[in-house]
């Protein structure tokens, strides 16, 4: 058995970049049109193959929290990449893209992987962000950078396989055992359901 | 619009009424004026932590209050003003011991070096491994593991929780271990030997600035209890699964000018070799009494109306063992508490031994102000709208009703909302003319060895510090290693507490002196004390305990959370959430576990549901997986309903 694991992932970006559609495709090859802010659906995984071992994305969405540029640093915490999401339509979100990336480095771990996805790109008769300006920013920042469409699943396999092929190998003397627990949740209340 | 609830700050039991609003499907708003949460109960980087104390000596009166709000209270209202400045920190006053000038021009190192350029995935040196949320079998909880909670007088019950609380945990311990391909219990040890071997490394100031990122500065200093009320919430909220923490590893006890571990569970007793035999049988006979003093009164009667201190002293305990018991244990005074307070006391520490690990206390990685947070986050997942740097001015009374109906906030917008939860600290002066405060004295200080070397340097330790001088407060020390993720490598970050008498440092500094060397040049004798590298004092107003009552001029829909108080576990600031929720909403469950369908799938076959779409192959599945179905998956099921 290939061994797994587990790797966070936060999103960033403006609202309504389509930050949740990206991880709906992702997850569950799914688009909705009518997707509504982001309510609920703040944690998602999927488990993809890269080389001998077996990456579990654990996704984190921002909850809306970033609407009012008020995430919360344990937002950040321990995450081992960061997709941030622009809009190639909006330049606008392009040029707040780079404020995420500034919050990312304030309170985001070392050695993050970012991949920065330039969203909409089935839209791309009414671009204002052109490719070559997200590219030359993704290289003075050390990203990734792609466009990708949810809706029309361009490029969405490719961005988490980029960030799969980012992630350092498993160095098995670092301590990657800190001794960290989580609490669990006691059968006896999962048992109880409200219908 | 009309909101439901409004909050304003982001205190721990502020940020659980949200929670516990927009999980019964409230509107909630959150406000704080501060750019960060948590309030009072926050943590902070090291140059965050200056910027703090900075602000917090500079108390700029900022007289240029704009009343301009005023205009917008109409005829029939009235306006209750919210205090803009925050009086509820004094006192600060910081050290550093090291050679400051040499930290001048040193920055922060950045969070990001480059990536290496595509096609060299490999050359990146330091795996993410540290932030890493991996579980490790160190600190699992060990159901089977020899503790006095086994002699609990509701020890079936604990252990169906016990087996369930492991479930996930030790679950996820074989996945990591498969994924490092090389468990190794003793590479942790690898590095104190090789340190012990060297000289102790001397941590500079300019590192402590350079690496300022590492730390994370609590402004309260509390711990878990592994049983305790916020515990309970956060499991049953299902709020844990944003966190995650680490067992306090040792109580300590300083006696005779030594700090010594105090054996606490059964297994620590045994393995005591610092305990005879025969004291090993006295401690164990007394802390079983202690399981269930309720059913032996007449062990006790006759001295209920002594100081626990004394009725200890007639128990046939050494004075090592009464010290242990009075300050590490029970942890209460030894000229003020009565025995049953010292009784209770020591059945609560030792009903939390054993869930978690060998102490009864859990703490959070990355510190304490994660868990408001945490709440906040869940708020938020249940549609809870989120404004940092939001200042409100005013309540907007309604004369007619006497209820206050809306906040004026900074831009002079006006927001409705039904009910209104405020900090203490943003009440006026005229509010509070009445309200009499106590004061919580804090000292936070890095520095560089533990308070006791043993063979593994990472360990997270409580030690309490008897009254120096009679009539004082007994001063509680909660040390931190790094793996905590409070503090850079080599150094420890260490946290005291106490009710203040004085100012903080008068307070707390004779403590210091006696645990810690503040030279710069250290001499022979004082090598074997740990070196505090940097310090910080400040008194801290304790609100809790405030009546309502005490509030003038306050509308009834309007509720007043108290800042932190100086206890060492949190169940003060759940109680108050919780008797606050219910006097909004008493038909509502507080903070109930997320409506979650896949647990009961789980539950019968242990198969990930379709509807997540989350496998792509069946063997992958994680043993993990119990905490990824209680999902948040549960707020998309709420709005279907």
């Amino acid at each position: 058995m290939m061994a797994i694991r587990e790797l966070k992932v936060c999103l960033l970006g403006d609202t309504g970049v389509g930050k949740s559609s990206i991880v709906c495709r992702f997850v569950q090859d799914h688009f909705d049109h009518n997707i509504s802010p982001t309510i609920g659906a703040s944690f998602m995984t999927k488990t993809v193959p890269c080389g001998n071992e077996l990456h579990k994305f654990l996704i984190w969405d921002t909850a809306g929290q970033e609407r009012f540029h008020s995430l919360a640093p344990m937002y950040y915490r321990g995450s081992a990449a960061a997709v941030i999401v622009y809009d190639i339509t909006k330049q606008d979100s392009f040029h707040t893209l780079k404020k995420w990336v500034k919050e990312l480095k304030e309170h985001g771990p070392e050695n993050i992987v970012m991949a920065i996805a330039g969203n909409k790109c089935d839209l791309s008769d009414i671009r204002e962000v052109p490719m070559k300006d997200a590219k030359e920013y993704a290289e003075s920042i050390g990203a990734i950078v792609v466009e990708t469409s949810a809706k029309n699943a361009v490029n969405i396999e490719e961005l988490f396989q980029g960030i799969s092929q980012q992630i350092p190998p498993l160095d098995p003397h670092e301590n990657s055992n800190n001794g960290a627990i989580k609490l669990g949740r006691q059968t006896s209340q999962t048992g109880r359901r409200c219908c | 619009s009309t909101l439901a609830t409004a909050c304003v700050i982001s205190g721990l039991p502020e940020s659980i009424i949200a929670a516990a609003c927009a999980r019964s499907g409230q509107r909630v708003l959150h406000v704080d004026s501060r750019n960060y949460y948590g309030g009072n109960w926050a943590s902070f980087s090291f140059s965050g932590l200056l910027s703090w104390i900075k602000e917090n000596q500079q108390k700029t009166d900022l007289s240029d209050e704009c009343e301009d709000w005023r205009k917008l209270i109409l005829e029939d209202e009235e306006a209750i003003p919210l205090s803009s400045k925050d009086k509820t920190i004094q006192h600060v006053e910081d050290f550093c011991f090291g050679d400051q000038d040499s930290a001048e021009g040193v920055e922060e190192a950045g969070a990001l070096p480059k990536l290496p350029v595509f096609g060299a995935p490999a050359a990146q040196g330091e795996s993410p491994g540290p932030e890493k949320e991996s579980p490790a079998a160190e600190g699992i909880p060990l159901a089977s593991q020899e503790s006095p909670q086994a002699l609990g007088s509701d020890a079936a019950r604990a252990a169906a929780g016990d087996g369930a609380g492991a479930a996930p945990g030790s679950g996820a311990a074989p996945s990591t271990a498969a994924g490092d391909s090389a468990p190794q219990p003793a590479k942790t040890e690898a590095a104190p030997s090789e340190n012990a071997a060297q000289e102790p490394k001397k941590i500079t100031y300019s590192q402590i600035v350079r690496e300022g990122r590492r730390f994370n500065i609590d402004l309260v200093s509390k711990l878990l209890y592994s049983r305790g009320l916020l515990i309970d919430l956060l499991i049953k909220s299902n709020v844990s699964r944003y966190a995650e923490f680490k067992n306090a590893t040792r109580v300590l006890a300083f006696r005779e000018g030594r700090v010594e571990q105090v054996p606490c569970s059964r297994a620590d007793v045994f393995n005591s070799r610092q305990l005879t035999m025969v004291e090993k049988r006295m401690l164990m006979k007394f802390l079983t009494f202690c399981l269930d003093y309720e059913q032996h009164p007449e062990e006790y009667q006759a001295y209920e109306s002594s100081t626990f201190a004394q009725f200890l002293q007639t128990r046939k305990l050494t004075p090592s063992l009464q010290h242990f018991i009075l300050h590490s244990i029970a942890m209460v005074s030894e000229t003020e508490s009565s025995t049953l307070q010292g009784l209770q006391a020591t059945k609560k520490f030792l009903q939390c031994l054993g869930r978690y690990g060998n102490t009864p206390f859990l703490f959070p990685l990355y510190g304490q102000g994660e868990i408001p947070q945490c709440f906040c986050r869940l708020c938020a997942v249940f549609g809870g709208i989120y404004c940092l740097r939001h200042a409100v001015c005013c309540l907007v009374l309604d004369r007619a009703s006497g209820r206050c109906k809306a906040i004026v906030d900074h831009f002079g917008q006006r927001i409705s909302a039904n009910y209104f939860i405020v900090e203490d600290s943003y009440l006026s002066e005229s509010t509070c003319t009445n309200v009499c405060y106590r004061q919580i004295s804090r000292a936070v200080l890095i520095t560089d060895q533990s308070v006791l070397n043993t063979d593994s340097e990472q360990q997270v330790s409580v030690l309490t510090v008897p009254p120096l001088e009679p009539g004082t407060a007994a001063v509680r020390v909660i040390e931190l290693c790094s793996s905590t993720m409070t503090c850079m490598k080599d150094t420890y970050l260490v946290h005291l507490t106490c009710p203040s008498a004085k100012t903080a440092r008068e307070d707390l500094e004779p403590v210091v002196q006696k645990l810690f060397n503040l030279n710069t040049e250290t001499e022979n004798e004082e090598l074997e004390k740990p070196r505090v590298l940097w310090a910080v004092y400040f008194n801290m107003r304790d609100s809790s305990g405030v009546e309502k009552s005490s509030y003038s001029g306050l509308p009834t829909n309007v509720y007043v959370c108290s800042g932190p108080d100086s206890a060492l576990g949190n169940d003060c600031a759940v109680k108050q959430a919780e008797t606050i929720f219910r006097e909004m909403f008493p038909a509502e469950e507080f903070c109930p576990p997320p409506p979650n369908p896949e647990d009961i799938i789980y539950d019968e076959d242990e198969i990930e549901p379709e509807e997540s779409g989350l496998n792509n192959s069946p063997e992958t599945k994680p043993e993990t997986s119990a905490e990824e179905n209680s999902s948040e998956g549960g707020a998309a099921v709420t709005k279907e309903e």
